[in-house]
């Protein structure tokens, strides 16, 4: 068994060969180059933290996440979420700051869950978080900052689904739910149980108008138009504000030239307890998941001692990469520009040369023994240089 | 206009499901049950069919490489996939239940605690039995369950009945309810948003003609 175990690596984990990682930091780089742009700052936390910052952040404590102990029998988790780390972060370290901050990261995520599509137990993930505003055009921004870095990654088909946790819970309050029905509908709506949800809906005593609206949410799908004609037929404050929120964001990234990337989806509430407030998610076809998510979450950093209002999201790498894979979009193959080979007693020459042309930028391979001209050719092939420089 | 590519089951509920599709427009030729072909194309309406077993379809649809597909709530509630329930089509009634042996039939549930049950659903009798607070060592099988108790496999068994015949013809009773089952219309998550208004009139076109087939 232990001579299996050593060539194996753990379920959910993955090497990364030389090409595929190259690739993916290439990615990365031009992420962060863009994130920069933007604004945004790149920051770095511990892989692991102590398990009760997880808990306090709302991320919910699940079988997914990954848990030890150190030496003095605290319980620790590898970071199974960024949002949780960076608010933490903020709140402790960055807590007198009053300015707007604009924060990004690119770091691998640990979850215990079945793998997936382009999911790992260990995945990377590159995220924005934008924290000290609660105005509308700050979500815009970050809905913008995501496509640009999904084109950005090399993705051109892609959707963008908005939704506001505001409306449903607006809804449920309208209605005098129970704590309870309230989390059944949750959960219904988590599940995408269509089915469930309107039968359950019927079975509650409420407005008839209203059930048709609650148990109808997965189908609530559609543009702007949609979010005007529900704000005539709601009758709470909550949902109400929630619908408005959507349309100013919706005029902001109409400015950032995004929109069309964009629709609503009324019942996409995303599955961390945190949001507050605008939740999105985009979806490429040909991957059944989404490789985007975000959205507004107010009331985290609170929890954490700093009232604070906060936006952002986070995109997961290896599964775009995937979706590029797919659209036969992405190359992984290594590349050099120049292989350096010497006749016998031209070592040193060849050395010299290698480190003008580095000098110069080029990316480059010398070889290690003398070679005629011929097999100096076939060396640049093998080592895929795209030309070769012979020293004699 | 992309392909929309629809998961169909292997077994009872295949015919119907053809029939229903058909009647909304979703057709191709030879879309039969043994077919050779293993993708069912119809370049007019831009559909794929494609045949798969029961258990394994939710995961196509999971993964994306279905669109939508049609499948009997009790393999939903077995498989625990992340996907979309849109329609309870209502027809393939069947249930999920608890039988034991006819001569070895006790006065109440929990008298059955900690025995061996014989299933294809471990993970639904599993949770059954929590639920009633019963500890049972669940069994594994992919077929014939009615035997297991005949040749002492196991105590009892799960498994899904649609009359009782098979039961009755081998001596087994039906003990308790686990789950009713119907056949339900599923979709990807991310199909139901990039193809929503599609997959949205296909839903409603299905309700229509469930209505006028008077399908309860």
């Amino acid at each position: 068994m232990s001579e299996n175990k050593v060539l194996q690596v753990p379920y959910g984990t993955k090497d990364l060969l030389p090409g595929e990682a190259g690739a993916k930091r290439k990615m990365e780089d031009n992420l962060a180059t863009n994130f920069s742009q933007w604004g945004y700052a790149e920051v770095q936390t511990p892989t692991f933290e102590y398990l009760d910052t997880f808990a306090l952040g709302g991320s919910g404590i699940t079988e997914e996440s990954m848990k030890f102990l150190d030496r003095n029998n605290r319980t620790l988790v590898l970071r199974s979420d960024m949002t949780t780390p960076l608010a933490r972060m903020v709140a402790t370290r960055m807590g007198d700051e009053k300015d707007i901050k604009r924060l990004f990261y690119i770091a691998n995520i640990f979850r215990y869950e079945q793998t997936q599509a382009g999911r790992q137990c260990e995945f990377s993930q590159a995220g924005v978080e934008l924290m000290g505003t609660p105005e509308p055009m700050a979500d815009a921004e970050v809905l913008a900052l995501a496509v640009a870095s999904l084109q950005t990654a090399g993705l051109d088909k892609f959707k963008i689904s908005v939704g506001h946790i505001g409306f449903l819970a607006g809804l449920m309050e309208e209605v005098n739910l129970t704590g309870q029905e309230k989390e059944k509908i949750k959960q219904l709506v988590l599940e995408h149980n269509a089915v469930d949800l309107e039968n359950y809906v019927n079975t509650l005593s409420i407005d008839e108008k209203l059930k048709g609206v609650l148990g109808r949410l997965l189908f609530l799908q559609d543009g702007q138009d949609m979010l005007k004609k529900l704000q005539k037929n709601v009758h709470n404050e909550k949902s109400y504000k929630a619908l408005e929120n959507l349309l100013q964001i919706f005029a902001f990234a109409k400015a950032y030239g995004v929109s069309k990337y964009l629709s609503f989806d009324l019942s996409l509430i995303r599955n961390f307890d945190y949001y507050t407030g605008m939740v999105f998610e985009a979806y490429t076809p040909d991957m059944g998941f989404n490789i985007c998510g975000g959205g507004r979450y107010d009331t985290m950093m609170s929890s954490f001692g700093k009232d604070c209002p906060a936006t952002g999201f986070a995109m997961g790498i290896d599964r775009i990469i995937l979706a590029l894979q797919r659209e036969e979009n992405f190359s992984s193959k290594a590349d050099w520009d120049v292989f350096v080979a010497w006749e016998a007693g031209f070592a040193q020459a060849a050395i010299k040369k290698a480190m003008e042309l580095r000098a110069k930028g080029k990316k480059v391979k010398i070889a290690f023994s003398s070679m005629n001209e011929m097999e100096a050719e076939q060396n640049t092939l093998e080592n895929n240089c795209t030309s070769l420089v012979y020293i004699r | 206009m992309p392909y929309l590519t629809i998961a169909l089951p292997k077994g009872k509920l295949f015919a119907k499901s053809v029939e229903l599709l058909a009647k909304v427009g979703y057709s191709a030729d030879n879309v039969v049950e043994d077919s050779r072909k293993l993708v069912i194309t119809n370049e007019v309406s831009k559909v794929k069919f494609i045949i798969v077993k029961t258990m394994d379809l939710p995961t196509y649809v999971e993964y994306g490489a279905a669109d939508i597909g049609i499948i009997g709530k009790d393999v939903l509630l077995e498989e625990k996939k992340d996907i979309y329930e849109l329609l309870d089509m209502k027809y393939g009634k069947c249930r999920l239940m608890v039988a034991v042996p006819k001569a070895k039939k006790r006065a109440k549930l929990t008298d059955y605690a900690h025995l061996r049950v014989a299933t294809k659903y471990p993970n639904c009798a599993s949770e059954f039995f929590n639920k009633a607070g019963m500890q049972m060592t669940i069994i594994k099988l992919n077929g014939s369950i009615e035997l297991a108790p005949i040749v002492g496999l196991s105590e009892m068994i799960v498994d899904i009945v649609e009359t009782g015949t098979t039961l009755k013809e081998n001596n087994l009773e039906e003990i308790a309810v686990v789950q009713p089952a119907t056949a339900r219309l599923i979709a990807n998550k991310v199909s139901f948003k990039l193809q929503f208004n599609r997959i949205k009139k296909l839903v409603e076109d299905l309700q229509k003609v469930m209505v006028e087939e008077n399908i309860k």
